[in-house]
C-alpha cells in the first residue's frame, strides 16, 4: 500500500513537468505578455523605451527557454515568484484565494447530494409516472443551461425579485455562499440525478426486489439500504471528476459573483499573461488531478474489493 | 419490451435528424439574412414579423438562431467526433500493445487531463485567430483522453476474452484485431458516452463564448449569442432565451437519444 | 550533478504537500472575515462599486507611483494634486495657490496654505520634493513627461527647472500619478498612501475592496459622509444587480444595456464625454489602406451616428477629430467625412475599384477589397463596432474580416497583418493635445504601428513642441488634427460617454470630462 501509494505520488513529477512547460510554451504562443496587456485595459500609450525597460525588469525580454527553465529554477527551491500585474508573491496570493474555492467546492457538493438523491431516488421508484416526467424535465433544463445564465437569473429572481441572499457573494455571512453554490449545483444535480435514477431502477429490476414489491412488501429497511448503497459507486465517480473541477475554481462564477477564489485569479492571470500567477494555478491543477485520481482508485477498492488497486478492472 | 426500446430509440434518432435537417437547411428555412442589419427595427419585441424579436442591430433573431443551429450543433458534433476518434484510437492501442507505448500515450493524457483547458483554448485562438474552430480544436485537445480512457479500460478486458485469441489463432494481423474485434466490442459504450457528451461539449462552448473565445462576428453562434446579450436578461429577455431555446432543445434530444441507446444496447 | 538534481525534485514535491497542508490548515479555520476597521458602522458610509478599480487596469492599490494607481488614489477622493482640470480641461491650480514661469525651463508654485496630510504633516515645499523625486524615480511615464532636472523647496515655495522647455508641465503636474502624499509616512503594505483629500484609506484588498473613512482636517470644506467602501465588481451584469438590489450606492460601468432599469425617479445619472475615443488607424503599408481612395471611403463608409444613436443607445458621442467637444480644440473645431455610402461609392469606382464579377466585392488589378479590421474585445463597445462597420461597408464594396483579439498588441507590429486597426484610447489624459500625436501619429512615435508619415504634420509637432502659449497650442493642435484627417490617415468613430449612476437619494457625485474626479467633499446621501 506504502509503496503504491509513493508510486502514484512520483506520478505527479512527469505531470508537472510536462503541464508546467506546455503551459508556459502555451503562453508564449498566446502571444502579447503583461506589458501590453496592461496598456491595453489603461488606454494610455506607453513610448517604446518605458515597454523595453518594463519587459526588461519582468525578464520579458529574454527568449522563451531562458524564461521557463529561470522560473523553473525557482520553483524547485520553493519560489513561485511575483505577479507580474500587482507585484505581489504568488505563494502567499495563491494561498488567500484557495479557502474561497474550497469553500464553494464544499457547499456545492453537499447542496448538488441534497437536490439530487431525494430527487433520483423518487424519480426511479415513480419511474414513468407525472413526476419522474417532471424531475427529467428539469434534468434535462438544468443540464442545457449555461452557468453565466444560470446564474443571472438566480441573482435576479433570488436577490432582487424576492431578496434572499446578496448579489456580492464576498464571503461574509452564511448567506453569500448560497448562491454561487445554487448556480454550480443546478448542473451538477442535473447530471448525478440521472446516474442516480438509472442505479436505482437497475437495483429496482432485481429479482429479490421484484419479488419483494410482489410479495407486497413495500419499501422496508432493507431494501433502502441496498437502494442506497446502489448509488454510491456512481456517486462516488461523479464527485470525484467534480471534485477536480470544483477544486480548479469555477472561473465564471467566481467572476460573476465576484467570489474571489483561485478560479477567478486563473482567468484575470491568463487575459493579463501573468505567467508566475498563472504557473502556480497550473501546478495546482497537476496537483488537485494527481491526488484526486489516487482518492478515487483507493475508494473503489474499499467499495469494490475485487479491483485491484494500481490495475484495471480484475 | 425490446420494440418499445427500439421504438424510443428511433424516435429520438428522428428528432435528431430533423434538428440537424434544420441546421443544414438554416439558410432556406430563414425569414431574413441573420446578417442583415436594420437600425431602425433594432430591438423589436417579439411579433408577427419577427416572431422571436430583433437583436440590437436590428437583425432578425429567429433567422439567426437558425443559423446559429448550424454553427453550434455541428462544432458540439465536431468536437465529440474529434475527441472519441482520437480519444479512442489512442485507447485501444495502449490497451492492445501495452508497456512503453502505454505508459507514454497515457502520461500524455494525464498532463492534457489536468491542463486547464481554458489555457490551451486561449493560446489555440491565438494562434488560429480564433473563431469556432480554434474552440473546436481546444476542447477537442482537452476532451480526448476521457475517451482514451474509457476505451483503454474496455480494451483491457476485451483482449482476455475468447474470440480475440481464437482470431489470434487464425492468423489475424494485430490491425485485423483491433478493427473486426476489438472496435465493435468496446463501440456501444464509446457511443452512449459521445451522444451524452453533445449537450456538455456544448455548454463548454458557451463557456468559452462568454470569456470571449467563441466565434467571431457576425457568425450567430447560440454561445455567444447568450453571452452577448446578456445585459439584456432584464431588460429585452427574447435576445437571451431564445438562443437559450435552441441550445436547451438540442441538448434534450441528444441526452434522450443517448439514453434510449443505451437502454437498447443493454 | 544527479545527487543535487534529486534532490532539488524532492524539495518541490515537498513544497507542493506544504502548499496542500497549509490550504487544509486555513480552510480549517474557516475564511477570514473582511478585517475590520475603526469605521463605525452606525455612521453614514456610502458604497460604490466601479469595474475599472483592479489590478488588471494598473490600480492593485492606491500608490500613484505605482502603475496607474494614482486614478484610484484621485477618484475616490485620497490623493490630490498641484493642479487640476477645469470643466473646460484647463489646468488650474488646486494644492498650488499660483505659479509662474520664470523662464522657459523655471517654474515657481507657490502652494496653499493650512493644508496638512492625513498622517499630520503639513504640506510644505519639501514634502512636495520628496513626492516628485519619488514619482520620477519609480514611475514609468513621469520621468519622461517632466524632464525635471531639479527642484528646489523653500517654505511654501517649490520651484521645478526642466531638462528641455516642457509647455504642458501644469498639466502633467494635474496627472493622477502627480497625486502628492506623505513620502516620509510612506506606502503601506496593502499599497495605502497619506493623501490630503477629503477621505482616507484605511484598509485595502487588490480587486475587493478599498475602505475611506472621513478626513476631520481636510481643508476645503467638511467631508459629508462618515466613511465610504469601493468595491471592485468587474462584471457589469453583477454591477447592475448589485445597483438595483441596494447593496451599493452608486456604480460606475454598467452596461448600456442596463441603463433602462435606472431610467427612473429612484435612480440619477451623471455623465460627460471623455477623451476615450475609438478610432481606426490605417495601415500605409498595406495594399488596400495606402490608396487614399480606399482610405476616404472607409471614413465615409462608417455610420458614427448609427453607432451612438442605437448600438451605443445614446451613450457616446460622435466623433470628429482626437477631441471632445469639452476642449477649446476638440469637437467641431475640425472637419471630418461624414457618412455617404452613395459618395464612397463613387470614390473607389473613380480610383478603378469595381465589382467585375458580380460578387459584391470590388477588386481593382485583380486584388478583391478586402478589409482586414483589427481590434479587441476587452472594451465593450469596439466589437459593436466592428459588426457596425462591416454591415455598411460591405454595403459599399468592402468585404470585410475582422479579427477581435486580446492579441492585437503583437499583430499590429506585423505590417502585412492588418488594415485597420482599431482601438479605444484616452487622447488627452493631461488635457494638452501633445500627448495624442506624440504617442500615435508621428514618425517617433511607439504606437504608429500603419507607418502614417506626414512631413508637416512633423513640423507642426515640431513647433508643438516648443510653444507655451495656450491659445496658439489649440490652434495648431486643430491644424494637426485637420492634416490627419485630410490624409484620413485616421477615422475618429466616437467618443466615450462617462456615466456614474447612483440611487436618488446620493448627491454630489458629478462625471468630470477628465473622468479623474469622482468622490469630493461635496458628496451626500441621505438617509
Amino acid at each position: 500500500m506504502k509503496r503504491y501509494l509513493i508510486k502514484r505520488l512520483l506520478l505527479l513529477v512527469p505531470v508537472l513537468f510536462g503541464i508546467t512547460f506546455l503551459s508556459f510554451a502555451m503562453m508564449y504562443l498566446a502571444g502579447s505578455d503583461a506589458v501590453l496587456q496592461q496598456m491595453d485595459a489603461t488606454g494610455l500609450a506607453l513610448s517604446r523605451e518605458a515597454l523595453n525597460a518594463q519587459r526588461a525588469s519582468l525578464g520579458l525580454d529574454k527568449p522563451f527557454l531562458v524564461q521557463y527553465v529561470t522560473w523553473l529554477g525557482r520553483f524547485l527551491t520553493g519560489d513561485m515568484g511575483t505577479s507580474y500585474v500587482s507585484g505581489e508573491e504568488v505563494f502567499s496570493v495563491f494561498l488567500s484565494k484557495l479557502p474561497a474555492t474550497l469553500e464553494l467546492a464544499a457547499v456545492s457538493m453537499i447542496l448538488t447530494l441534497l437536490i439530487s438523491l431525494p430527487l433520483g431516488i423518487l424519480a426511479a421508484v415513480r419511474q414513468n409516472k407525472w413526476s419522474d416526467y417532471l424531475i427529467r424535465f428539469a434534468s434535462f433544463t438544468g443540464n442545457s443551461l449555461p452557468n453565466f445564465f444560470v446564474a443571472l437569473v438566480l441573482m435576479y429572481l433570488l436577490s432582487i425579485r424576492v431578496p434572499l441572499f446578496p448579489v456580492i457573494a464576498d464571503g461574509t455571512g452564511w448567506k453569500s455562499v448560497v448562491l454561487p453554490s445554487l448556480t454550480l449545483a443546478v448542473a451538477m444535480s442535473a447530471k448525478y440525478l440521472r446516474q442516480i435514477r438509472a442505479a436505482v431502477l437497475e437495483e429496482l429490476g432485481k429479482d429479490y426486489v421484484t419479488g419483494a414489491r410482489a410479495r407486497g412488501i413495500r419499501f422496508s429497511v432493507t431494501l433502502w439500504k441496498s437502494v442506497l448503497r446502489s448509488c454510491l459507486v456512481p456517486i462516488l465517480t461523479l464527485m470525484t471528476l467534480s471534485a477536480g473541477s470544483l477544486l480548479g475554481g469555477t472561473a465564471i462564477v467566481e467572476s460573476i459573483f465576484l467570489w474571489d477564489g483561485v478560479g477567478k485569479m486563473a482567468v484575470d492571470a491568463i487575459s493579463m499573461r501573468d505567467y508566475p500567477v498563472i504557473q502556480a494555478y497550473v501546478v495546482w491543477m497537476a496537483l488537485i488531478y494527481v491526488l484526486v485520481n489516487l482518492v478515487m482508485d483507493v475508494l473503489y477498492q474499499v467499495l469494490d474489493p475485487r479491483i485491484r488497486l494500481g490495475g484495471e478492472k480484475a | 419490451m425490446r420494440t418499445q426500446k427500439k421504438r424510443k430509440l428511433l424516435c429520438f434518432a428522428g428528432l435528431a435528424l430533423l434538428l440537424l435537417a434544420v441546421a443544414l437547411l438554416a439558410e432556406q428555412l430563414s425569414p431574413y439574412d441573420p446578417n442583415q442589419q436594420n437600425y431602425e427595427m433594432a430591438l423589436q419585441a417579439p411579433s408577427m414579423a419577427h416572431p422571436f424579436g430583433t437583436d440590437r442591430y436590428g437583425r432578425d433573431m429567429l433567422s439567426r438562431v437558425l443559423a446559429g443551429a448550424r454553427i453550434s450543433i455541428f462544432s458540439a458534433l465536431a468536437v465529440v467526433l474529434a475527441s472519441s476518434v482520437l480519444g479512442t484510437g489512442v485507447g485501444i492501442l495502449c490497451g492492445y500493445a501495452g508497456k512503453v507505448l502505454d505508459t507514454v500515450l497515457m502520461r500524455i493524457a494525464d498532463v492534457c487531463l489536468a491542463f486547464p483547458g481554458l489555457v490551451f483554448a486561449l493560446a489555440i485562438a491565438a494562434l488560429l485567430n480564433g473563431g469556432t474552430i480554434s474552440a473546436v480544436i481546444a476542447l477537442t485537445a482537452v476532451s480526448w483522453p476521457k475517451y482514451a480512457r474509457l476505451s483503454r479500460g474496455q480494451t483491457l478486458a476485451v483482449r482476455q476474452e475468447d474470440y480475440i485469441a481464437a482470431a489470434r489463432l487464425s492468423g489475424d494481423s494485430t490491425l485485423q484485431i483491433l478493427v473486426r474485434h476489438v472496435l465493435p466490442g468496446i463501440g456501444s459504450q464509446i457511443l452512449v458516452t459521445a451522444m451524452l457528451d453533445v449537450g456538455t461539449m456544448m455548454m463548454e462552448l458557451a463557456a468559452l463564448s462568454f470569456l470571449g473565445l467563441g466565434a467571431r462576428p457576425p457568425a450567430a453562434e447560440w454561445g455567444s449569442m447568450m453571452s452577448g446579450g446578456r445585459s439584456m436578461l432584464q431588460t429585452r429577455p427574447w435576445v437571451v432565451l431564445t438562443p437559450g431555446i435552441g441550445i436547451f432543445v438540442t441538448v434534450a434530444v441528444f441526452n434522450l437519444l443517448g439514453d434510449a441507446l443505451r437502454d437498447y444496447l443493454e | 550533478m544527479k545527487r543535487k538534481k534529486t534532490k532539488n525534485r524532492g524539495s518541490g514535491l515537498a513544497f507542493l504537500l506544504a502548499v496542500v497542508l497549509a490550504a487544509t490548515a486555513i480552510s480549517g479555520c474557516g475564511r477570514e472575515t473582511q478585517t475590520e476597521t475603526d469605521l463605525s458602522e452606525s455612521g453614514k458610509t456610502f458604497v460604490f462599486g466601479d469595474t475599472t478599480f483592479n489590478a488588471e487596469n494598473g490600480e492593485a492599490d492606491i500608490n500613484p507611483h505605482n502603475g496607474n494607481g494614482g486614478w484610484a488614489c484621485i477618484r475616490y477622493g485620497v490623493g490630490e494634486t498641484l493642479f487640476r482640470f477645469s470643466d473646460s480641461m484647463e489646468t488650474e491650480p488646486w494644492l498650488a495657490e499660483s505659479w509662474e514661469n520664470l523662464d522657459e525651463l523655471t517654474w515657481q508654485i507657490t502652494l496653499r496654505e493650512g493644508i496638512s496630510f492625513t498622517s499630520g504633516r503639513a504640506l510644505d515645499a519639501e514634502a512636495v520634493k520628496e513626492c516628485l523625486e519619488d514619482l520620477v524615480e519609480n514611475h514609468v511615464r513621469a520621468a519622461g513627461d517632466l524632464q525635471i532636472a531639479e527642484i528646489m523647496a523653500e517654505g511654501r515655495t517649490l520651484t521645478i527647472r526642466t531638462e528641455t522647455p516642457v509647455p504642458a508641465l501644469t498639466g502633467f503636474l494635474a496627472d493622477p500619478y502627480a497625486c502628492i502624499f506623505d513620502v516620509e509616512a510612506g506606502v503601506s503594505e496593502e499599497g495605502i498612501v497619506q493623501g490630503t483629500g477629503p477621505y482616507r484609506a484605511v484598509s485595502l484588498t487588490t480587486d475587493q475592496e478599498l475602505r475611506l473613512v472621513k478626513n476631520e482636517n481636510y481643508w476645503n470644506g467638511e467631508p459629508k459622509l462618515d466613511g465610504i467602501t469601493i468595491r471592485t465588481i468587474s462584471d457589469g451584469d453583477t454591477l447592475t444587480m448589485a445597483l438595483q438590489s441596494g447593496e451599493i450606492d452608486g456604480a460606475y460601468g454598467v452596461p448600456y444595456a442596463s441603463y433602462p432599469l435606472f431610467e427612473n425617479e429612484n435612480y440619477t445619472f451623471s455623465g460627460c464625454a471623455t477623451s476615450r475615443v475609438f478610432f481606426g488607424a490605417m495601415n500605409f503599408k498595406s495594399g488596400i489602406t495606402s490608396d487614399p481612395a480606399v482610405r476616404q471611403a472607409i471614413a465615409m463608409g462608417i455610420d458614427k451616428e448609427g453607432f451612438v444613436e442605437t448600438l451605443l443607445g445614446g451613450n457616446g458621442y460622435v466623433a470628429a477629430g482626437a477631441f471632445p467637444d469639452s476642449f477649446s480644440f476638440g469637437g467641431g473645431a475640425v472637419r471630418a467625412a461624414s457618412y455617404d455610402p452613395e459618395g464612397a461609392r463613387e470614390v473607389l469606382e473613380e480610383a478603378g475599384w469595381r465589382d467585375t464579377d458580380g460578387d459584391g466585392v470590388r477588386e481593382k488589378d485583380g486584388t478583391p477589397l478586402v478589409l482586414r479590421w483589427l481590434t479587441y474585445p476587452s472594451r465593450q463597445e469596439l466589437p459593436l463596432l466592428a459588426e457596425a462597420a462591416q454591415a455598411t461597408l460591405e454595403d459599399i464594396g468592402f468585404q470585410m474580416e475582422i479579427n477581435s483579439t486580446a492579441d492585437h498588441n503583437r499583430i499590429r507590429a506585423d505590417e502585412t497583418a492588418w488594415d485597420i486597426y482599431v482601438s479605444a484610447m484616452v487622447t488627452a489624459p493631461t488635457g494638452d493635445p501633445e500627448y495624442f500625436f506624440k504617442y500615435h501619429c508621428l514618425d517617433s512615435s511607439s504606437s504608429n504601428d500603419g507607418q502614417y508619415h506626414s512631413d508637416r504634420l512633423e513640423e507642426l509637432a515640431g513647433e508643438l513642441a516648443q510653444t507655451f502659449d495656450t491659445d496658439r497650442r489649440a490652434e495648431l493642435a486643430v491644424e494637426m488634427q485637420q492634416v490627419i484627417l485630410d490624409d484620413n490617415a485616421y477615422v475618429f468613430c466616437s467618443h466615450l460617454r462617462m456615466n456614474m449612476i447612483t440611487k436618488s437619494t446620493v448627491t454630489g457625485l458629478t462625471a468630470h470630462p477628465c473622468d479623474y474626479y469622482e468622490i469630493t467633499a461635496e458628496l451626500d446621501m441621505e438617509g
